[in-house]
């Protein structure tokens, strides 16, 4: 026993010093590392690598490109940076946080600026800058919410799928009325008008309600994003929030009990979904027979127009050693061709004003739509270094009203005065 | 300070007993020494600063302390915390000691590993996909759930989208999670129960249940304890689940503690605060963990 | 002491009478039962996770349900996992980041579990409690700390810095202390009396001992090490570091979840740990069998 004690140490000891090395070295190649955490779009992110093997011809570095997992990118990210050598070169992420709230991203050199500048279409001039100062380059064009809509369903329900109502309020909510089979027991409907956002942490439900708020002419934050009181909660915000509560509550054109709302109307359980851009990539995948088509979101007073709480930039890290080879790089991938190839590539909406009338633009299914919402004016943007707090305390107003926790005016009230104390913290 | 002066330079024979006792524990010592404690240690300095890692950091005292504990929605996330650890921790333990119980009594070993195997699988999974099959399970609309309960007349229930089911059904995937991982622990250690006392009682004519609250479970006690305890801690600190599947909703009425701390830190960027909610997780954790140590602690007679 | 508990068995069973042995048999029978209807209800997620990585996504969409997949030998899903991510070596990865989380974790937990179980020094109590109060720290509050610690040491994207905070198991050390407190002071004396060292001791006369608590620790920390996710996830950035939890993820994004490929990697991830369970199992069997006798 005492022998093989001594051996089983042995061996013991003997593996871990093995697997103690350092695992597989990186090799010799310099390179420059692209973090992202985009992994529904994975030969985007590819593309960059292959970008990056003629970079390397030019310069001697290539870029690899690291997908992280959406869930505790956060975390990651700053412990990175935190840790510095280990950060990546250039890394996808929203400017107002680790540009605005921290201070990990490098300036825009003058002459890329004036390329964007002079490019990018006019809702997208913000995405990227922080107080004026670009920090980086949009890559998504595609994410505002527009309106798909079932043609099976409207046919059958006696609308016109080629020409949806243009208002929410009265008809849009008549045409969702009629889309809607109630249960004859008085239970759920079998059928619903409208796929509502009812699951999940509060910022992505604040991020589907807002095309209403925008539409009633309302806005989260004042334009210089210093103040709550009077816009979260003005008469405007009540009373699209009235609008849409109801839609739950009173008028039941739409569910709680349907799960997730790209899901319901992909089963057909419901006619009508606000959805960006990518969705249509998914209904072809998950649901080939649901016949869909896409429009402009609906107007009320204002229309909503092409608004987004999340604007994704690749950005350059301050510390980095490689920071002027990184800007190279972007350098060499930023023109018109190379903005399309990127994004037609994973059938996105490419960037540029210059490609927005591609023939692979217009082959798309929202094109039209596209072109209609752009044509809108610009909405709100709520660009500030704590908008998540910002919105999940608004969020939170949101679902209260969903869920028949209060009155759209006292939630409202509430949180706008919990956004006020955020801001001033 | 003097016995410690005998630990390193023993004198005696006893000493050096003492000395050998702390070798054995110093490598887990150095452990937590160097992976924990410093990292706790400058948690509880952030819970008196203002900061932003990279940014400003500024002293504000008890400041934070009081912004958190007067914070609804902390109190909501620590509501909702107890709330599932009081579904969770009692029914897993109880079924975990019912289960352990009755794979002890079958015969044959074949099909005991068989159901102990399918016991233990769960523990197997990573808690992300676990949840995530879970929460497909629990789907209103097409999950497998809504639809067995359609054979037995039971209209489909909201599951995870309910204000008032969301708890309830969270803690049942906790309990699926780690009912196998306690089985175990429970069966290893009824089966080193010396049979002796099991035919000593025999003879006395002992009924099943004299058995079991005279013997088997004063037997367990050690593991029992180990069970509660850390049930307690983990259920406590449940995150991965819910993060990936409610993320706090509907309404935050799932909202756990350390969800909270994460969203604080990483997504709010208020580390002082998430330092104070840390803080507050390890002292609660710390006085109860105490307190079950000295209540439940019963000295076996062998 | 041979003779009386058999001579006492005798006489117990002939005092039974028959219905009362009749209803012993039944109510074996009906444990036997329930346990293996608990056993079905448990199983049942992972044959539903089994059945929908055999569907295609269309499939899974399907209202109202269906169970059974259109084609049951429909791999498409698997050879998708493969193609996408490089789940062998994920599956390499955790499993050698496991094994060392399980193999330190048992030799650090028995010998800090001795020293609790068998010893009195000053402190002992405390000590316990403080490495107890390491499960009591949120890990996301010191994930940042400890990241730029292991930056530091240079273990980032390397297996030690993945295993770093999984070398020693609290749970290991409660265990093993309860698995050893039970060992008879009679044996460990014995063992002094013949000269032995307290490492000898250790060796000679705890190890051997509490052999199922080891197979148990070595299991369980096994498996907890490989379903560990945020903290792997934080320290490795190179696609030939990850473990097998970033390859489930990575069919997850903040859009939607692709429960077809998510299920077909689950199964992958799940095969192994079955395959070492069943073999294991039987080494544990063997350890229990042959500390009974000894006892």
């Amino acid at each position: 026993m005492k022998r093989n004690a001594k051996w089983a140490i042995a061996i013991i000891a003997a593996a871990l010093f093995a697997f103690a090395m350092p695992g597989a070295s990186i090799a010799q190649q310099k390179k420059l590392v692209l973090w992202t955490h985009w992994d529904q779009n994975p030969d985007f992110n590819k593309w960059y690598a292959e970008k990056g093997k003629e970079f390397a011809k030019k310069s001697g570095y290539e870029v690899e490109v690291v997908t992280i997992p959406y869930q505790g990118y956060e975390a990651k990210y700053l412990a990175a940076f935190m840790a510095k050598n280990s950060a990546p070169d250039i890394f996808m992420g929203m400017t107002h946080h680790w540009c605005g709230q921290y201070d990990f991203c490098d300036k825009m050199p003058v002459d890329l600026e004036k390329i964007y500048d002079q490019n990018l279409p006019k809702y997208m001039a913000e995405v990227g800058k922080w107080k004026g100062v670009r920090y980086g380059i949009p890559i998504e064009h595609g994410n505002f919410q527009q309106m798909y809509i079932n043609t099976d369903m409207f046919k059958k329900a006696g609308l016109d799928p080629d020409n949806p109502p243009k208002k929410f309020d009265p008809e849009w909510l008549a045409a969702m009325k009629k889309l809607t089979i109630a249960d004859a027991k008085g239970g759920e409907p079998t059928q619903v008008g409208f796929a509502i956002r009812s699951k999940g942490a509060p910022v992505g439900i604040t991020d589907k309600f807002l095309p209403f708020a925008h539409a009633w002419g309302a806005r989260m934050l004042s334009p210089e994003l210093d103040k709550a009181t009077g816009y979260a909660n003005s008469p405007a915000m009540v009373a699209a929030l009235t609008f849409f509560g109801d839609l739950v509550t009173k008028d039941k054109v739409a569910s709680l009990a349907f799960g997730n709302p790209e899901d319901a109307f992909g089963q057909k359980r419901a006619a009508v979904i606000f959805r960006e851009s990518w969705y249509f990539g998914w209904l072809k995948k998950n649901a080939p027979d649901v016949n869909f088509k896409v429009y402009a979101l609906p107007c009320q007073t204002v229309c909503p127009g092409a608004g987004a709480l999340f604007p994704w930039t690749d950005l350059v890290y301050k510390n980095s050693p490689n920071k002027q080879v990184a800007w190279e790089f972007m350098r060499f991938i930023s023109n018109a061709k190379d903005d399309m190839d990127h994004h037609q590539l994973q059938g996105i909406l490419p960037v540029w004003t210059a490609n927005l009338e591609s023939d692979y633009v217009k082959s798309r299914p929202d094109y039209q739509s596209t072109k209609a919402m752009l044509a809108q004016q610009v909405p709100p943007t709520y660009f500030h270094p704590k908008s998540n707090e910002l919105a999940t305390a608004f969020g939170e107003a949101v679902v209260g009203v969903m869920f028949g926790k209060g009155q759209p005016k006292a939630l409202l009230d509430e949180a706008a005065a919990k956004m006020d104390r955020i801001l001033k913290d | 300070m003097r016995q410690w002066y005998r630990i390193v330079f023993p004198k005696n024979y006893l000493d050096r007993r003492k000395r050998a006792g702390f070798l054995f524990v110093l490598p887990a010592l150095l452990f937590f020494g160097s992976v924990f404690l410093l990292p706790l240690a400058q948690s509880v300095l952030y819970s008196f600063h203002k900061i932003t890692p990279g940014g400003a950091r500024e002293f504000v005292g008890l400041r934070l302390y009081e912004k958190v504990l007067t914070d609804p929605t902390f109190w909501r996330a620590v509501g909702n915390t107890v709330q599932l650890l009081l579904l969770s921790v009692p029914t897993t333990v109880v079924l975990a000691l019912a289960v352990a119980l009755g794979l002890n009594r079958i015969a044959s070993l074949k099909w005991r590993n068989l159901w102990a195997s399918m016991y233990f699988l769960p523990f197997a999974t990573s808690l992300v996909a676990a949840a995530l099959i879970w929460q497909w399970i629990y789907e209103p609309v097409y999950g497998f759930l809504n639809y067995a309960l359609s054979f037995v007349g039971i209209a489909p229930q909201k599951w995870l989208q309910s204000l008032a089911q969301v708890l309830p059904s969270i803690a049942a995937v906790s309990v699926w999670v780690r009912i196998g991982f306690d089985t175990m622990i429970f069966l290893a250690a009824l089966q080193s129960i010396p049979g002796e006392y099991y035919e000593a009682a025999d003879i006395d004519g002992a009924s099943a249940w004299q058995r079991l609250r005279y013997i088997t479970l004063p037997m367990l006690n050690a593991q029992i304890i180990m069970v509660v305890i850390l049930e307690l801690i983990f259920n406590f600190k449940i995150f991965d689940q819910v993060y990936a599947t409610t993320q706090g909703g509907p309404a935050g009425a799932s909202q756990t503690i350390i969800m909270l701390l994460y969203d604080t830190a990483f997504k709010f960027f208020r580390f002082g605060d998430a330092s104070v909610m840390a803080v507050f997780v390890f002292v609660t954790l710390m006085v109860v963990t105490l307190l079950q140590w000295r209540l439940l602690r019963r000295p076996v007679e062998y | 002491m041979a003779a009386s508990p058999q001579a006492g068995r005798v006489l117990s069973a002939a005092a039974e009478t028959s219905t009362s042995v009749t209803r012993q048999v039944h109510l074996r029978w009906i444990i036997a039962l329930a346990v293996a209807c608990g056993a079905i209800v448990v199983f049942f997620p992972f044959f539903w996770m089994a059945v929908t990585s055999l569907k295609t996504a269309p499939e899974i969409q399907r209202v109202p349900l269906q169970i059974a997949p259109d084609h049951w030998l429909n791999f498409d899903n698997y050879i998708e996992v493969f193609k996408r991510e490089p789940f062998l070596r994920y599956l390499l990865n955790s499993a050698i980041v496991a094994s060392i989380a399980a193999v330190s974790s048992v030799v650090v937990s028995s010998l800090a579990g001795f020293g609790f179980a068998k010893y009195r020094f000053p402190g002992r109590d405390i000590f316990f409690l403080a490495i107890v109060g390491i499960l009591m720290v949120p890990f996301q509050s010191v994930v940042v700390p400890l990241y730029v610690w292991m930056n530091d040491l240079g273990l980032v994207d390397t297996y030690m810095g993945i295993v770093a905070p999984d070398l020693v198991s609290v749970f290991g050390v409660f265990l093993m202390r309860n698995a050893i407190e039970v060992i008879p002071n009679d044996y460990i004396d014995a063992a002094r009396i013949d000269g032995g060292s307290e490492l000898k001791i250790f060796f000679l006369v705890i190890l051997p001992s509490v052999k199922p608590a080891i197979a148990t620790l070595l299991i369980i920390k096994f498996l907890w090490s490989w379903n560990e996710f945020f903290w792997p996830m934080v320290v490795t950035s190179s696609p030939q570091m990850r473990v097998v939890t970033m390859g489930l993820m990575s069919f997850t994004n903040m859009y939607f979840i692709e429960y077809n490929l998510l299920t077909a990697a689950a199964v992958i991830s799940i095969l192994p740990i079955l395959v070492i369970f069943i073999v294991l199992q039987r080494w544990v069997v063997q350890a229990v069998v042959m500390s009974g006798l000894k006892g």
